[in-house]
Order: C-alpha cells, then sequence, then structure tokens
C-alpha cells in the first residue's frame, strides 16, 4: 500500500538529527561531502522503498524559483 | 530434433577456413589467423524478369535477418505461404562479423518450435552465472538458474552464439525439402528498390543480378534493419535519442579459456576506469566490449597493437600474462549506439519488425531477441488473417503489442545506457554513491545497472488481450506436462499441435453441457482449438486432454484460481476466466480481432 508523503513535523529529535547529519559532514571536502549525501539519499530512498512515495519526494524536494531566492532580513 | 548435414551446415560447422582478406570493405575491421567463411546462397533469376508478369503475393518479407528469417519459418510452420527477399546472398554481415551474440528463454522457446533449438543449444553456449566488478573488486554475481523466473520452461535462461549460425539454421529449415513443397519462397540477391501502395496493393521494384522487376504484396513486412528504405519510402515518423557513448569490440579465441561467466566491469583499471564486458560465444570465441572514451579516434581504438595492448593488460590486471600465442583475434570493430523507434508500427500494408521498427543499445539483449518476437507476433495473426481465421483488424493489434514491447525496452537500455556513460556532474556522483554503497549494502546492488537482460515483454494496450482477466498480456513458458497417452509433452508442443490456433486451455472437470458447449464453440470458430488440463486424480471428459499433475501449466497460465486460459499461438495469454460463459466466447473473438 502506497504510504502518503508526510510533509508536516515527523521527527523525533529533529535538532539531534540536524546535528548528526552536520557532524557526519565534518572534515569532508566539497566533493566528498556531495558523494556522502548522494550515498544518504540512496540509504534514505531505499527505507521508503514505494515509488509513488519516492516520486512525491522528489517533488517536494524541488522548490520553486521564488522559494529559492534569497530572503529579505 | 533434426541434425541437418546439408553442405551449408557443414561449412558453417566446420573449423574456421582461412579467410581472404580482399572480401573486407570496412576499413576499421581486421581478422587475423582464420575467420568464418559464410554460407552463400544461389541467385535463382525469378520468372517474372522472362515473362514480364507482375504476380500479387499474399505476404512479402523484405530482409532476410533474424526477424525476416524467423517470420518466415513460422509462417511456413502455420501453413501459410510467403516470398523472402534478401538484397544479400549470405546469412550475417559480410566480413565475418557477429552482431547478436545471446538469445533469451522466450526466444529460444519460439526456435523449440521452429525445430532449431536442438542445433542452436549443441552448438552454442550456455551461461547463467554473471558478475559485476568496480575497479578489482566484484560487486555482485547472480546465477540465473535461481531465479524463479526462469524455472517453468524447458529452455534454459540464456544461450549465447553468433547471429549468423542462428540466421543459417533458419535459412536451412527454410530450404528443407522439396523446392516444389516448400511453401517460403525465398529470394537472395533481390533489392527492394521502390515502394509503393495503395487501398487496393502494395507495389514492389527490384533489382536483381538478373535484372529488375516488379511484384504486387497484400501485406509487406520490413525486416531490412536500421537502416530500412521503407521508413521513408511510407514516411515513418521516429522517436529517435543519439549519445555519445563508444565502444569497440574484439571478438577473441583463446588456448586456455576463462570461465564460462558473464563477467561486466563498471570501471574496469585495465580500460582506463570504463566498462568492459566479457561474453563467451560457440567455436570458443570470447566476444569482450571496451567501453571507449566519448571523443576516441575509431579507427585507433581498433588498431591491431592497440586491440593486443588493452587485452595483454587486461589479463595482466586478471592475473595472466599473455602472449600473442594465447589467442587469436576474430573480429574487432568499433561501435556507436542509439536508441529508435518507428512510431507507428503499422503503416498500411507495411509492418515494421525487428530493427527497421526499433534500435536499441546492446545493453541485456533487447536487439535481436525483440526482433524474433516481433516475427512470432506478427506471424500468427498474419497467418489467422490470411487463412480467414481471424478479422483483419487482429493486424492492429501488432502494433499495440510491439511498439508497446519496444518503447519498454527503449526505456530499459536507456537507462542503463545512462548508468554506463552518467553525464558529469550529478550522475557520476549518484553512480559513485551507488557502486560505493553496492559493496558493502545488497539494497545498493539494484541500483547498479550494466543491462537488464531481454524478458518477455507486456501487452497493456492490446485490444485482442483481456485487460480485467487476470494474467493477460503476459507471456507463458514452456512448461512441461503429459498427454494423454502418458507420453511426456511441452506447452509449446500442445501449440504446434493446434497449428496458428488460439488454445483454450480448461482446467478440471466439468460436466457434459458444458462438453456439449465447448465442443459447439470450437466447431463455428476456426480458429481456436480446446483442451482440458486435469489435475491429480481429476476425470477426463469428452475432449482432448493432457495431465498437469504437478500444476505447471496451471501456474505459467497465471491460472491459479481460473477455469480457463486462452493462450495464442505466440504463446501468450489473451485472456483467463473463472467460468465458461459469454465472458469466454467475448475474449475468443477479441483475440481473433473482433470486438469483444
Amino acid at each position: 500500500m502506497t504510504r502518503e508523503i508526510n510533509l508536516d513535523a515527523n521527527f523525533q529529535d529533529a535538532d539531534a538529527f540536524y546535528e548528526s547529519l552536520l557532524d557526519a559532514h565534518h572534515g569532508l571536502s566539497p566533493a566528498q561531502s556531495a558523494l556522502f549525501n548522494a550515498r544518504l539519499v540512496l540509504v534514505m530512498a531505499n527505507q521508503l522503498g514505494d515509488s509513488a512515495l519516492l516520486q512525491s519526494c522528489l517533488e517536494a524536494a524541488a522548490l520553486t524559483a521564488a522559494e529559492l531566492a534569497p530572503t529579505k532580513s | 530434433m533434426t541434425t541437418n548435414t546439408r553442405p551449408v551446415a557443414t561449412r558453417m560447422q566446420t573449423t574456421p577456413l582461412p579467410y581472404a582478406a580482399a572480401a573486407f570493405t570496412n576499413g576499421y575491421e581486421f581478422t587475423e589467423g582464420s575467420g568464418y567463411q559464410l554460407p552463400e546462397y544461389p541467385f535463382v533469376a525469378p520468372p517474372e524478369i522472362a515473362t514480364g508478369q507482375c504476380k500479387r503475393h499474399p505476404i512479402v518479407i523484405v530482409g532476410g535477418g533474424i526477424t525476416g528469417l524467423t517470420l518466415a519459418c513460422v509462417l511456413a510452420q502455420y501453413g501459410v505461404r510467403a516470398l523472402l527477399l534478401d538484397e544479400d546472398n549470405t546469412v550475417g554481415v559480410k566480413g565475418a562479423s557477429s552482431r547478436g551474440i545471446c538469445y533469451a528463454q522466450k526466444t529460444l522457446e519460439i526456435f523449440r518450435r521452429l525445430g532449431i533449438y536442438e542445433r542452436i543449444a549443441v552448438k552454442g553456449v550456455q551461461w547463467s552465472v554473471g558478475r559485476t566488478f568496480a575497479g578489482s573488486d566484484e560487486v555482485y554475481s547472480f546465477d540465473l538458474r535461481q531465479q524463479a523466473t526462469h524455472r517453468l520452461s524447458q529452455q534454459p535462461p540464456f544461450i549465447n552464439l553468433q547471429q549468423f549460425y542462428i540466421e543459417g539454421f533458419l535459412v536451412e529449415k527454410l530450404l528443407e525439402g522439396d523446392a516444389k513443397d516448400r511453401l517460403v519462397d525465398v529470394r537472395w540477391s533481390h533489392r527492394v528498390t521502390a515502394f509503393t501502395q495503395n487501398e487496393d496493393v502494395a507495389t514492389l521494384s527490384l533489382t536483381t543480378p538478373a535484372g529488375t522487376y516488379t511484384l504486387q504484396a497484400d501485406h509487406v513486412v520490413d525486416c531490412t534493419g536500421s537502416r530500412s528504405p521503407f521508413r521513408a519510402w511510407v514516411a515513418a515518423s521516429v522517436t529517435a535519442k543519439k549519445g555519445d557513448d563508444r565502444w569497440c569490440i574484439a571478438d577473441v579465441r583463446f588456448k586456455n579459456p576463462p570461465p564460462v561467466e558473464r563477467h561486466t566491469w563498471i570501471e574496469a583499471p585495465f580500460n582506463e576506469g570504463r566498462a568492459v564486458w566479457q561474453h563467451l560465444m560457440a567455436d570458443g570465441v570470447w566476444r569482450i566490449d571496451y567501453q571507449m572514451a566519448p571523443n576516441a579516434d575509431p579507427a585507433l581504438v581498433s588498431r591491431e597493437d592497440v586491440v593486443r595492448e588493452r587485452l595483454h593488460a587486461q589479463f595482466s590486471q586478471l592475473g595472466r600474462t599473455l602472449t600473442p600465442d594465447d589467442y587469436e583475434i576474430v573480429w574487432v570493430g568499433p561501435y556507436a549506439y542509439r536508441s529508435e523507434c518507428v512510431d507507428t508500427l503499422r503503416h498500411g500494408r507495411v509492418f515494421f519488425a525487428g530493427d527497421s521498427a526499433h534500435v536499441v543499445s546492446p545493453f541485456g539483449a533487447r536487439g535481436g531477441n525483440s526482433g524474433v518476437q516481433d516475427a512470432d507476433n506478427l506471424a500468427w495473426k498474419l497467418a489467422a488473417v490470411v487463412s480467414g481465421k481471424a478479422a483483419a483488424s487482429l493486424l492492429d493489434s501488432y502494433h499495440a503489442e510491439r511498439h508497446e514491447a519496444a518503447q519498454h525496452n527503449v526505456m530499459v537500455t536507456n537507462r542503463t545506457a545512462r548508468f554506463l556513460r552518467p553525464a558529469d556532474g550529478a550522475e557520476r556522483l549518484f553512480r559513485t554513491a551507488a557502486i560505493g554503497l553496492a559493496k558493502r549494502h545488497a539494497f545498493a546492488r539494484q541500483l547498479v545497472n550494466t543491462g537488464r537482460m531481454s524478458a518477455p515483454n507486456i501487452y497493456t494496450r492490446s485490444a485482442a488481450c483481456v485487460a480485467s482477466s487476470a494474467g493477460s498480456g503476459l507471456a507463458t513458458q514452456n512448461t512441461p506436462f503429459v498427454w494423454a497417452d502418458s507420453s511426456p509433452g511441452t506447452l509449446g508442443e500442445l501449440l504446434g499441435w493446434a497449428q496458428g490456433r488460439l488454445l483454450l486451455l480448461v482446467f478440471g472437470e466439468f460436466p457434459l453441457s458444458t462438453a456439449a458447449w465447448l465442443q459447439a464453440l470450437t466447431t463455428t470458430t476456426p480458429g481456436l482449438r480446446c483442451v482440458q488440463v486435469l489435475g491429480k486424480g481429476e476425470r477426463a471428459d469428452a475432449m482432448e486432454h493432457i495431465r498437469d499433475a504437478d500444476g505447471h501449466v496451471r501456474a505459467t497460465c497465471h491460472a491459479t484460481s481460473a477455469g480457463w486460459a486462452l493462450v495464442r499461438p505466440d504463446s501468450y495469454l489473451a485472456a483467463t476466466g473463472q467460468h465458461i460463459d459469454a465472458t469466454l466466447a467475448q475474449a475468443i473473438a477479441a483475440a481473433l480481432g473482433g470486438h469483444a
């Protein structure tokens, strides 16, 4: 059964994950960082497995140009 | 079935004779030592040149490659006449090159029905183990014998054999028996130079060594290959994609051959980190494909000293020092691939089949195999329509089914091509990530794509298959069963017995009233034969029956709960159903080109 994408808060501990993610990149060159991220995406994608859900994730990750514009302070 | 020892076969099976170097026309090819001498078939001046007569033929096949020859053989088996025109007088490509090398189970099942499978099995090489390497690490391996998808069939997952052998076997099948009894008239050295068609007829202009003539046809099947002139003649639109991936083939015969396994390197250290394929064929010849740099010079990469240097580097990496005495180079050829698909496989009286309909990269052996399966799909439909057993509209299902297959094959092979030749940037980044993970984690091996091997395509858009029923549009496998007289049989033999008719399999016991209804149905439907399939201990009712104690026939018909399955001559399921009622009659009508 297809799981619906969840774009509401779902982390058990968002701050802890974010910190772990940054730690994992600590000391990596930009190229190593990019490769680490690519591996992470593949590992996580396999956890989801569901094709429709993965497609929704790809769409959710693609922000519009307006959303990408620098935020005014 | 037969071990035919006509002069042609003897020539092909002998240890290759010294090759006449003068015959080479392509500047970038060479052989050394021995190559292949391909059979030559005599040109016979057709009577029309002398009489000036313009004869009309129900079916004209243009092109005597693997697709056209298969089509001709299947038609002959169904008892239908055809004319086959080939512009050459031999099989294969002059210059002893082999094109296709790898024949999949479904294709082998078709060849079994045609009576050439045993020769292919004897001559060819069976393999089931594939290993994929990145750098010097094995990333993963597979054994096709362990995969349930191939298990029901009597044929193995794959046999490797040079394409010209298969074509030669098909030609010999067509030329069996007395010339006057042959249903297919094969005309060598006939080039089609012009084509027109209208509502009434198609007209082909031919050039031969003895002069030119014209003939007419009801149906024309274009099997002329990727440089088809028919595409322009009927203004067929083509969807195409071209990349910059370049490869170079070396066909090599070793004194001490490597293991009988398919080896693929995604990043071969002995090929500057690019891909290499290693595959065995008949006569102890290995096909080694090397991926080249996109800007590589084809003349340079196929130069003898460069080929030798690459080969020595490859074996030295594998811990073996190769000297020129250890091997001989049979053939070398650089190539680039593209994907192309004709958008409509039927244009009036013209049907596109094989490479003239679609061209894909070689990954997964989806070229030759899909050509054979195009031919098998079209043949029974043409035969049924020409002999009045099916409605003419059945022929439209050829496009619906085989265009879907072609599009699928294009998609699958393009995905492999993209893995093997990733664009710089994110595509290469993700490939590096996938390979890195695959060395350690099983899940990532799914992402490593060195070719998804040819498998029967699924038909979901065909009016001839009842989409709502289980298994419809899926291929069955050549499963074993026991005939009523207790001798062993296979589904392929049962299809042969049906001689190009639909095969209605009714599972289990049924009452007398059903027997009478089925009897009436087969009497009024010339395109149908009916057989009862009995499980363990079940009673035979008044009709033809077979025994399927192990349930293999049931399983391959996706009929675990169904009461009946409608199997087509190409071994595909048109429909399955629970009850013997009007839905069955509708499925039969649809499968024969009528209205469901």
